[in-house]
């Protein structure tokens, strides 16, 4: 029997070493991934894209590069971006993934893109603002006054809203899907964390959502259709060799059980 | 009178909701957006009320010194602190909860989280055994859905990738939407019950 500390060490190891010696395994693209990426692509520039940070703090690294790649690509399509949470700790996050990607591409806060902060009660928030969106977000997060925001001239509802990119850690895309999809008929599409991934491909197939970006291989992806190499491209080497030593061990724990079970009948 | 006046309130709001759908009224449309706004302020009530029973709960458990005590505390101070920078400075660029937020709070969630990996590492070697032919085919269906979700896996054959992704688009996701259908009956049911007042358990037990 391995013990588990030597288990830990392999992990830990298997994780760190391709993070800081690059293996550079080759990626691909799937199609629920170039869907977003079209989707996104295929928008005139002064569109409006709404993406809703729906997710708390412990899923940061593996939302976070998700979310940069997509804004990297809205920014340089010159895309409008309204920025806001459905969770209160993806506030803080958001405002902060959307100013650092906003500055690499020179975009002025008011005119490119906003952030709205955060609302209680996503189902509440999600069909508000079907209605209207200065009714549930009567200020931004700095606390002005969205008529004094310029780029929100002309934006009531999600008729006016190209796309919707909810960047989450559990079952917020569900939630769009209910409320955002089916009353206000509204294009969703979902960055999610590779574990709640497989939760989506029935909305995935059914066309409620376009397209889905599943964890660090989802920002890995999209990092190679806007040719921006960034964390995701880093941390599918570290995937790999983890996950390769999982299989290791899972070989040698039944090897294990065999070879015991043979001399102790 | 205690139970009939939340029943009623619970019946006219469903099925108000219920039948707004199919009016586009404009006074039905404002009533919506009515109701819409105070589910956000009841529900900001029960944050208020949330908060208030976390703080009890410590506080009893701080004052009584019991086992653990110094961790209900430290709870008791995070919760204080964070809230004290949040009024003094704000929340925005360069405050100090900003600061506590990204070098304190995020990090330590974050580590929480990765720490599954080891655990599911430990837990896998230990427990995943191909005991029967049920497990086997489990086993096998991790291994390939593990690779195929790696450039690894593309590495060793195109087979890989295009398995495990067959094997999420098909009988994952039948099993899947197998579920959301029946969740979905399952809401619509409880749903009527709650409205009609059959299902009363939401009022507590007496």
């Amino acid at each position: 029997m391995i013990n588990r500390q030597l288990i830990f060490i392999l992990i830990a190891l298997s994780v760190a070493v391709p993070l800081v010696i690059r293996l550079g395994l080759p990626n691909y693209v799937t199609s629920e991934v170039m869907q977003v990426y079209e989707e996104i692509d295929q928008l005139d520039s002064d569109s409006v894209v709404m993406i809703s940070f729906d997710h708390e703090a412990s899923s940061l690294p593996e939302v976070k590069p998700m979310a940069v790649a997509i804004l990297r690509h809205c920014f340089s399509k010159n895309l409008k971006v309204i920025g806001f949470a459905l969770l209160a700790e993806g506030t803080a996050i958001g405002d902060q993934i959307l100013r650092e990607v906003a500055a690499e591409h020179n975009k002025v806060y008011g005119k490119d893109y906003v952030f709205l902060g955060f609302r209680p009660q996503y189902q509440a928030a999600i069909l508000g603002m079907g209605e209207d969106i200065k009714r549930v977000f009567p200020q931004d997060y700095k606390n002005i006054s969205l008529d004094q925001i310029p780029m929100m001239e002309g934006i009531k509802n999600y008729q006016d809203i190209s796309l919707i990119i909810s960047v989450a850690d559990g079952d917020m895309p569900a939630y769009w899907v209910d409320y955002a999809v089916s009353r206000y008929h509204k294009k969703v599409s979902a960055a999610v964390t590779a574990v709640m991934a497989t939760s989506f491909y029935p909305f995935l197939a059914s066309g409620q959502i376009v397209g889905l970006l599943g964890g660090l291989k989802g920002a890995a992806e999209y990092e190679i259709l806007i040719e921006k190499p960034g964390i995701g491209q880093r941390g599918m080497d570290a995937q790999s060799v983890s996950h390769l030593m999982i299989i290791l061990l899972v070989i040698l724990g039944n090897m294990g059980y065999f070879l015991r079970r043979r001399f102790t009948g | 009178m205690q139970r009939a006046i939340p029943i009623t309130v619970c019946f006219v709001f469903g099925f108000f909701m219920l039948l707004q759908f199919f009016v586009p009224h404009k006074l039905s449309v404002l009533a919506y957006e009515n109701v819409l706004d105070w589910m956000q302020i009841i529900f900001v009530f029960t944050l208020l009320v949330g908060a208030a029973s976390y703080i009890r709960l410590n506080t009893k458990k701080v004052v009584q010194t019991q086992a653990g005590w110094g961790y209900n505390l430290v709870a008791l101070a995070g919760l204080s602190l964070m809230v004290i920078l949040g009024f003094w400075k704000g929340t925005g660029e360069n405050t100090p909860f900003l600061w506590m937020f990204n070098n304190l709070q995020a990090p330590m969630q974050a580590t929480m989280f990765s720490l599954l990996a080891f655990f599911v590492a430990s837990a896998a070697y230990r427990g995943f055994r191909a005991r029967s032919w049920e497990a086997t085919l489990l086993l096998l269906t991790a291994t390939v859905v593990m690779l195929g979700r790696v450039p690894l896996g593309n590495l060793i054959s195109h087979w890989v990738p295009d398995t495990a992704n067959w094997i999420l688009s098909v009988p994952s996701m039948a099993a899947k939407r197998g579920l959301y259908i029946g969740i979905g009956l399952g809401t619509i049911s409880t749903s009527l019950r709650i409205i009609l007042g059959i299902e009363r358990t939401y009022l507590g037990r007496r």
